[in-house]
């Protein structure tokens, strides 16, 4: 406890250093650029994408069928379901046929609905944070699939979005062999921009600490221009379209 | 290990591209990989479409960003803060090593996972951490292998461009104790393991920064590997490293960078992995790094603002798509250029960053002038004309070539009046006769022996075109009154077409 107040004392010290520094620091640059600091935010005319890009708006088929062609074209796989049924039965599907024992999943209630600890009795199926004693970066490192929910997708680029929460951990869509994402079809949108203008109008102190965009398999190309899949994120990805 | 290596370098750029120039596998393997980046740059671009457009608004962006950083750099300081994060400033790299040694030595680390970062490169960072006893992995699988081989990046994007799979076969059974066939899938995997061990052992994880967001203090990062979620994620601390003109002011302005940077990079729609990370992980969450750090570094930068010539500097998004365009970088690779970055965009940023001219005055001349660098640029950089500049500022403090020099201005004296100009030529003429054969002249004597070691300077001709300039006037003045009919009718005919809208107007992908 003493070491932590010790530690406390020490941040504070480097936080007061660092306000004095940020005065100069600021000042400086002004006086390079020969004017006085600027303190109102100043006009921004150019702020993101072009005007005609703003207006491309794609029909849910065409999401559908661009996202699927783009995850597809980095190694990604896709499929398409009428509901969560046929995708807990996909899962599970999964989990048999590649001999998955260690399943981890998301704590969202829409996933607790799948039913994955009924369909796999002879997997361990675990769910993210749902017990304070565990220690969940080690069951996501040796997870055999980590099992998401999407936030949003997005068609253009082929990306799935997610967003860190207490029942939502980054580990499991990184440290698992192989990613099962969930992507309810009214999440799918055209561009980039309508996911991250979110972001902006969301009040700073509402975002999560984590926000990824996963646009298929881990990938390297580091050792002779040849394209190695899985280097340290998943190497085997699936994006589920529900909907 | 990287000190024995930098310690040996051959001071001159020619002398470093001549050792380049001697390794086959070294050119081919760079020529090979600039070809397949360029190529699905190329594409990429032209698939997306209205190219010019989107370079003119990330330029825009970033001239914006750069002309009120004050504003937008203190603006993501106090958000980022108000995130939980401990900022600090290093106006060095000195400084910004001893920040980040202080953390380590406080947070008594044992190791520290790095992912890709350019600006701890400048700050030979790793060689500090090893200096206090603390280990320093680097975990993208490039810079891995690399410092494994204890060399430092020679691309900003493929860092081992110059290894072959032998050679990397050869480094990691070393560290594996046992023999790895030399197969990418094999090599890849050892990596793998290696690294997951690594990662979840390591105190602390040490990023760069691609992109920072002023108005809500976040950080992002593009990455292909997972390296830089996992460094972001898995340790209890996360220092990141960033230099101060990374900024944008917004998630909006972050789609313009993310259209740009991969497929500028390697023609990618997006990098496989984008985070945008807010601060260390919230109270209720179940990982993420408990503490986190940003070192806000200048390290030189600040000297470019204000400076009409170069301030546009600060604008690069460091795709790397000038290396892969450079005709010299395809041929000379990398580590010729003897600084952290290279390319066109090095040749220009080591001597500004450093404001030592004289010291790097060979690093400006490592380029043909020919205007690839800038055509390639995602944010429309004139570093073609920049390194004009750097030449000059050369020649003006005194770093020229002196005979070149003299030559230069003893052929403005002359040329810069007619009747001198005449008297040389006719002079010229005279001479020529003493040394002239078959047309050419191929002595490799003075100021005739760098050029003619390889080629033939073609003799002055008996009639030149100031001779007959005379003549040639009159006739232009007599000639042009009349035209001939059918071009007359021609030209009517286009004209008119063009009037009436026609075809083959601006048309974009």
């Amino acid at each position: 406890m003493a070491n932590s107040r010790e530690h406390e004392a020490w941040l504070q010290e480097l936080e007061a250093a660092s306000r004095v520094k940020q005065r100069t620091f600021m000042d400086g640059i002004a006086g390079k650029l020969k004017r006085p600091r600027v303190t109102e935010a100043p006009a921004h005319p150019y702020r993101g994408a072009p005007d005609f890009w703003r207006e491309m708006e794609w029909d849910e088929e065409e999401r559908v069928q661009r996202f699927t062609d783009n995850f597809k074209s980095v190694g990604g796989h896709v499929v398409r379901l009428a509901g969560m049924e046929e995708a807990s039965r996909f899962i599970a599907d999964k989990a048999q046929e590649m001999s998955a024992h260690y399943i981890l999943r998301q704590q969202e209630s829409e996933l607790d609905a799948l039913g994955l600890e009924a369909a796999l009795p002879e997997a361990q199926v675990s769910v993210w944070n749902s017990d304070p004693d565990t220690d969940w970066k080690a069951r996501a490192a040796e997870a055999d699939f980590g099992v998401v929910l999407a936030d949003y997708a997005v068609a253009y680029t082929g990306s799935i979005t997610v967003l860190s929460a207490a029942g939502k951990g980054r580990t499991v869509s990184l440290l698992p062999t192989v990613l099962m994402a969930i992507i309810p079809v009214e999440r799918l949108r055209t561009r980039l921009g309508e996911v991250l203008t979110g972001f902006d109008q969301a009040e700073r102190e509402q975002l999560p600490a984590g926000i990824h965009f996963i646009s298929g398999p881990s990938r390297s190309a580091d050792i002779e221009n040849d394209l190695t899949i899985g280097v340290h994120g998943p190497g085997i990805v699936y994006a589920i379209l529900v909907g | 290990m990287s000190h024995a290596s930098t310690a040996t370098k051959p001071k001159t750029v020619k002398a470093r591209a001549d050792l380049a120039l001697n390794d086959e596998f070294l050119r081919k393997a760079v020529k090979f990989t600039t070809e397949r980046l360029r190529l699905g740059k190329k594409n990429a671009s032209e698939e997306h479409g209205n190219w010019d457009d989107w370079r003119e608004r990330g330029r825009q962006i970033r001239l914006h960003t750069i002309a009120h950083l004050d504003y937008y750099l203190n603006l993501f300081v106090d958000n980022a803060r108000a995130n939980g994060v401990h900022v600090h400033f290093a106006d060095t790299a000195d400084e910004a090593v001893k920040l980040s040694l202080a953390i380590a030595e406080r947070k008594a680390a044992k190791s520290v996972v790095k992912s890709k970062s350019m600006v701890t490169e400048e700050l030979h960072l790793n060689h500090a951490l090893e200096g206090i006893g603390v280990e320093a992995v680097e975990t993208d699988l490039g810079e891995y292998i690399i410092q494994l081989a204890g060399e430092t990046p020679s691309h900003i994007i493929i860092p081992a461009i110059h290894k072959n799979r032998y050679q990397i076969a050869e480094l990691l059974s070393k560290e594996a104790g046992e023999t790895l066939e030399p197969d990418t899938q094999v090599l890849a995997g050892f990596v793998r393991k290696k690294l997951r061990e690594k990662f979840l052992e390591a105190d602390i994880g040490m990023t760069g920064c691609n992109f920072a967001i002023a108005e809500t203090g976040s950080m992002v990062l593009f990455e292909n590997e997972g390296n830089g979620r996992m460094v972001s994620t898995v340790p209890k601390t996360q220092i990141t490293l960033m230099g101060m003109e990374r900024i944008i002011p917004s998630f909006e302005d972050l789609e313009v960078m993310a259209t740009l940077l991969p497929r500028s990079a390697t023609g990618q729609k997006l990098t496989v992995y984008m985070s945008g990370i807010t601060g260390p992980r919230r109270e209720v969450d179940g990982d993420g790094p408990e503490e986190m750090h940003i070192i806000i570094v200048d390290n030189g930068r600040s000297l470019q603002l204000g400076d009409p010539e170069f301030q546009e500097l600060l604008n690069c998004i460091r795709c790397g798509a000038c290396l892969n365009a450079c005709p010299v970088y395809r041929h000379i690779g990398g580590h010729a250029y003897g600084g952290t970055y290279s390319g066109p965009i090095g040749a220009v940023l080591t001597p500004a960053l450093n404001k030592n001219v004289g010291e790097w005055d060979d690093i400006a001349n490592a380029s043909s002038l020919c205007g690839a660098c800038y055509e390639a640029c995602p944010v429309k950089i004139p570093l073609h004309d920049m390194l004009v500049y750097l030449r000059r500022r050369k020649v003006e403090r005194g770093h020229g070539n002196r005979a070149e020099g003299m030559g230069m201005k003893g052929f403005a004296a002359v040329a810069g009046n007619s009747g001198r100009m005449a008297r040389a030529l006719k002079l010229g003429k005279l001479g020529q006769k003493l040394v002239a054969r078959d047309g050419g002249i191929r002595l490799k004597i003075g100021p005739l022996k760098g050029w003619n070691s390889y080629r033939v300077t073609p003799e002055l001709p008996k009639q030149s075109f100031r001779d007959t300039w005379k003549t040639l006037e009159g006739e232009l003045r007599g000639g042009l009154q009349e035209m001939d009919e059918a071009t007359r009718d021609r030209m009517a005919r286009i004209v008119q077409e063009r009037g009436q809208g026609g075809k083959g107007g601006g048309h974009h992908g």
